[in-house]
C-alpha cells in the first residue's frame, strides 16, 4: 500500500479542535505513552481473569458476587482463558515493549523528530484500541458471536501490528541523525528493528489465516471444513490434513510471537545492564548477531510444536535442531550479561534488579525449555501443566519483568518525576518470589501427572501432594496479583507526588533522549540537531571527569578529568 | 532508474539530510520552513526515502500474507481427497494482458516524465489507472462466469480458493489503483514528495501487484 503521509499532526490553531487534537494526536510521545496506558489496562484485566480462574479451580464451591451477572456457564469459563491469553499476550507483551516504549523512544534514540508515518502510526494505535473493545467484548456475547468477534478483533490487531512494523522498520532505516551509524545504534533500537521485521514477517500469517476462519464461517467457504477433512480421510496418507492446515498456520506465527515478545525484552535488559553496570556492552557486535539469530530461528521454529501431529518423520529432528540451535543465541546474550556484571560497580536500583530477576527467570524458563524441544519429550505430551510453567516463566513473566525494569528506568524522562524506591523494591521482591512459588511448582505438577502415565511408577507418595501443591499455587498467584497493587499504587502516586527530576540525565545514561529535557519537550531536541560521535554504550571510561561520555558529546568538548 | 532527472519544472527531492546536518536547506525549495516538521522548529522534513524503503517493506508483508495463502493451497490440494477442480474462465487470460501491459504502458509514462513531457506522462498515466479500472472489471466478469457455471464460493475447497485468491489480490490491486489516482489528481506543488518520486513509488507497487497476479494465476492453473 502506498501511504503519502503528510505528517499533519500538528494543531492548526491554538483554537483548534480540543478533542479531536486530543484524540487524533499524532506525535510519536503521546502515541508512546497510550500504547503503555492500554497495556496497564489489559495486565489488570488479564491478571483479574488469571485470578478468577484459579479461585475457581481450586475452590469451586467459591461464589464471587459478580460473576453470575456474566453468566455462569461452561462456555464462559473455556471463554476465561481465552480472553487471559489474548489480552496478555496481544494488548500487553506485543504491545508495551514495542509500540510502548519503542514509540515514544526509538526516535528519541536515533535523533529522529518523529515516526516515519505518523499518521499510520496513529491508526495503529486505535486499531489496537478497537481489537483491545472487540476481544473484551467477544468475552461478554454469545459464544457463537463470541468467536467470531474475535477473530475479527485478532485481524484488525494483526492489520495495526503490521503497520507498526513498517513504520519503525522505515524509521530506524531512514530517520537516524547525522553520524547515528548502524555500529552506534543503541542495543533498544536494535531490538525494536529486527521485532519489527520479524513482527512484519508473521503478523502478515495470522491475518490470512484470520482471513479463511472469517471466510469459512460467513461465506461458507472450505479452508478448515470438517466436512472435507472427513471426506478426504481414508484417501489420504497423512492422517489429519485440515486440523494440521490451522495448527500449522497458527503456530507459524505464535512460536515466533514468543519471540516477539522477548527480543525488545533483550534490547532493554542488555540496555539496563550496561547503564548501571556502568560498563559497555561485552562483545556488542555480536550480541546484535545473537538477537538477529535470535529472529532468524524464531521464524523458523514453528515446527516445534507439532511434534505430536503427524509430520513427516524427518522434520521433527530439523525442528529440534532448530529449536535447540537457539541456545546459542541466548548463550552469548547471557555471557554478555554476565560479563558486564562481572567486577562492576553496580547500582542496585528497582530497574536493574528488575533487569536481574529478567536473566533469573530467563534462565529457568529456558531450561525447561530444552526438554520441550526434543521431539521425544514433547511428543509424549508432557502435560499441560509443564507447559503453561515454562512459557508463562520465560515469556509471560519474564517479558514482564523487563517491561517493569524499562518503566522504572524511563519513567523519570516520561514524567519528570522518580518512582518510589522503597515500594518498588518491596514489589519486585514480593513479585519475584510470587511467580517462582506459582510456575516452578506448576513445571512440577506437570512432571509428576506425566510419570503417573507410566506403567508401575508408584506416585502414592507424590499424590499426596497435588492438592496442596494447587492450593499453593493460587496462594501464590494472590501474593502476586497483590504485589501488583503495591506497583499501581506506587506508579500512581509518583505522577503526582514523586519526587522530581530536574535534570536531563538521572541515570547518567549515554543514548540521546538523556540530552533533552525531562519530560521531552513536544519538538524532541528543540532547535538544534543531534549529532552522534560515538557508540551506545562508552562507559566505565578512565580519563574523564565522568565515567561515561553521551554520544551526542563531540570529541573536543569531552570534559577531562582532573 | 528512469525518472531520477528533475525536470526544471517539476521539483525533485534531493537527499540531503545527512549531508546538511543542522545547516541544511529545506528540501522542498524554499517554503519547507512552514511545513510540519518545519514547525516543530526543524526546517527540514524528513527524509523522502522513507516511502521508497516504507512501500519496498510494506510489500514484503503482502508477500508474506500470500505466501501463507498459498501454502495453504498447496497443503489442501495434496492433501485433500475430495479436489473438485475449477475450470479457469477465459477472461482471465485477457486480464493477465490488459495487467501487463498497464505495466509496460506506466513505464513509458514514467519515461516521458523523465524526459520533461508532464503532458505525455499524464495522459499514458491515465491509460494505466483506465487498464487497472480494466483488470479489476475483468476479474468481476470472471466471478461472474463461473457463477453461471454453478461454482460458487462455497462450492467446494478449489473455488474457495480462486475466490479469496482473486478477491485479495483485487482489493490490494485497488490500492494500487488509488495510488495511481492520487498521482494523477494530487497538486504536487506544495507536497513533501515531487511527482516523480510519487510516481516512481506507486510503479513499484503497481509492477509488484502484476507479478504477483501471474504467480497466483500459475499456482491456480497447475494446481486445477
Amino acid at each position: 500500500m502506498v501511504t503519502y503521509d503528510s505528517g499533519a499532526n500538528q494543531p492548526d490553531t491554538p483554537q483548534g479542535r480540543f478533542t479531536s487534537r486530543r484524540l487524533f494526536a499524532a506525535d510519536h510521545k503521546t502515541i508512546g505513552l497510550r500504547y503503555l496506558w492500554l497495556a496497564l489496562f489489559s495486565v489488570f484485566l488479564g491478571m483479574a481473569m488469571s485470578l478468577v480462574m484459579r479461585i475457581h479451580l481450586v475452590w469451586p464451591g467459591v461464589h464471587i458476587s459478580f460473576l453470575p451477572v456474566l453468566g455462569s456457564t461452561p462456555e464462559r469459563y473455556a471463554t476465561l482463558p481465552l480472553l487471559h491469553g489474548s489480552l496478555m499476550v496481544f494488548l500487553v507483551l506485543t504491545t508495551a515493549p514495542q509500540a510502548g516504549f519503542g514509540n515514544y523512544f526509538l526516535p528519541l534514540q536515533i535523533g529522529a523528530r518523529e515516526m516515519a508515518f505518523p499518521t499510520l502510526n496513529l491508526f495503529s494505535f486505535w486499531a489496537t484500541v478497537v481489537s483491545l473493545l472487540g476481544m473484551t467484548a467477544a468475552f461478554l456475547v454469545a459464544p457463537q458471536t463470541g468467536i467470531t468477534l474475535w477473530i475479527a478483533s485478532v485481524s484488525v490487531f494483526c492489520a495495526a501490528a503490521l503497520c507498526t512494523a513498517i513504520n519503525f522498520a522505515v524509521t530506524t532505516i531512514d530517520l537516524r541523525a547525522q553520524g547515528m551509524t548502524l555500529p552506534r545504534l543503541p542495543l533498544t533500537v536494535w531490538a525494536w528493528f529486527i521485532n519489527a521485521i520479524l513482527g512484519m514477517l508473521i503478523f502478515s500469517i495470522l491475518l490470512a489465516a484470520c482471513l479463511c476462519l472469517l471466510s469459512d464461517r460467513f461465506f461458507s467457504t472450505h479452508f478448515f471444513s470438517a466436512v472435507d477433512f472427513l471426506a478426504s480421510q481414508p484417501a489420504s496418507t497423512a492422517p489429519d490434513a485440515l486440523p494440521v492446515l490451522w495448527q500449522r498456520l497458527f503456530w507459524f506465527f505464535a512460536q515466533a510471537e514468543v519471540y516477539i515478545a522477548m527480543l525488545p525484552c533483550f534490547g532493554i535488559v542488555s540496555h539496563l545492564i550496561a547503564t548501571f553496570s556502568r560498563k559497555p556492552i561485552w562483545k556488542e557486535r555480536l550480541v546484535v548477531l545473537a538477537l538477529c539469530g535470535v529472529g532468524l530461528v524464531g521464524f523458523c521454529v514453528w515446527g516445534q510444536h507439532m511434534f505430536s501431529s503427524g509430520l513427516s518423520p524427518f522434520s521433527p529432528l530439523v525442528f529440534s535442531v532448530l529449536a535447540s540451535s537457539l541456545g546459542l543465541p541466548a548463550a552469548i546474550l547471557l555471557i554478555s550479561w554476565f560479563g558486564a556484571l562481572w567486577g562492576a560497580r553496580i547500582q542496585f536500583n528497582t530497574s536493574f534488579l528488575f533487569a536481574l530477576g529478567f536473566i533469573s527467570l530467563f534462565l529457568s524458563g529456558g531450561l525447561s525449555g530444552i526438554f520441550l524441544a526434543r521431539s521425544d519429550i514433547a511428543s509424549a505430551s508432557v502435560t499441560e501443566d509443564f507447559v503453561t510453567g515454562h512459557f508463562h516463566l520465560i515469556m509471560g513473566v519474564a517479558a514482564t519483568f523487563a517491561i517493569l525494569g524499562g518503566l522504572f528506568f524511563w519513567f523519570p524522562k516520561l514524567f519528570g518525576r522518580r518512582m518510589n524506591e522503597l515500594l518498588g523494591k518491596i514489589h519486585f521482591w514480593l513479585t519475584f518470589a510470587g511467580v517462582y512459588c506459582v510456575f516452578m511448582t506448576m513445571h512440577w505438577l506437570g512432571l509428576v501427572s506425566h510419570s503417573a502415565k507410566n506403567p508401575g511408577a508408584s506416585l502414592t507418595a507424590a499424590a499426596g501432594w497435588i492438592v496442596p501443591a494447587r492450593s499453593f499455587i493460587t496462594a501464590g498467584i494472590l501474593i502476586t496479583v497483590l504485589a501488583q497493587g503495591i506497583f499501581l499504587f506506587n506508579f500512581l502516586w509518583s505522577l503526582f507526588r514523586g519526587e522530581r527530576v530536574e535534570e536531563c540525565n538521572p541515570w547518567r545514561a549515554t543514548t540521546l533522549e538523556w540530552s533533552v529535557a525531562s519530560p521531552p519537550p513536544q519538538d524532541d531536541f528543540g532547535a538544534h540537531e543531534p549529532v552522534v560521535y560515538r557508540g551506545a554504550y562508552e562507559f566505565g571510561l578512565h580519563g574523564v571527569a565522568e565515567d561515561f561520555i553521551p554520544q551526542d558529546v563531540a570529541p573536543d568538548r569531552v570534559v577531562k578529568a582532573n | 532508474m528512469p525518472g531520477t532527472i528533475a525536470p526544471p519544472d517539476i521539483e525533485l527531492i534531493v537527499e540531503n539530510r545527512r549531508v546538511g546536518g543542522g545547516g541544511g536547506r529545506p528540501p522542498d525549495g524554499g517554503d519547507g520552513g512552514d511545513d510540519d516538521y518545519g514547525r516543530r522548529g526543524r526546517g527540514e522534513s524528513p527524509s523522502p526515502r522513507r516511502f521508497s524503503t516504507g512501500i519496498a517493506i510494506g510489500m514484503v508483508s503482502i508477500l508474506m500474507f500470500f505466501m501463507a495463502l498459498a501454502s495453504a493451497f498447496l497443503v489442501l490440494r495434496h492433501n485433500s481427497g475430495v479436489w473438485v477442480t475449477v475450470r479457469l474462465p477465459w477472461i482471465l487470460w485477457v486480464n493477465t494482458a490488459v495487467l501487463l501491459g498497464s505495466s509496460l504502458i506506466l513505464e513509458r509514462a514514467r519515461l516521458r516524465l523523465s524526459h520533461r513531457d508532464v503532458s505525455g506522462f499524464r495522459k499514458l498515466w491515465m491509460v494505466t489507472t483506465v487498464l487497472g479500472f480494466l483488470f479489476v472489471a475483468g476479474q468481476l466478469v470472471a466471478w461472474r462466469q463461473l457463477v453461471t457455471q454453478g461454482v460458487y464460493i462455497a462450492s467446494n475447497q478449489a473455488s474457495s480458493f480462486f475466490y479469496i485468491f482473486t478477491g485479495a489480490h483485487g482489493v490490494h490491486l485497488l490500492g494500487g489503483v488509488a495510488a495511481l489516482l492520487f498521482v494523477l489528481l494530487h497538486n504536487f506543488e506544495k507536497s513533501q514528495v515531487s511527482v516523480s518520486l510519487a510516481a516512481e513509488i506507486t510503479s513499484y507497487y503497481w509492477h509488484f501487484m502484476d507479478g504477483l497476479w501471474i504467480f497466483l494465476f500459475v499456482l491456480l492453473y497447475l494446481g486445477k
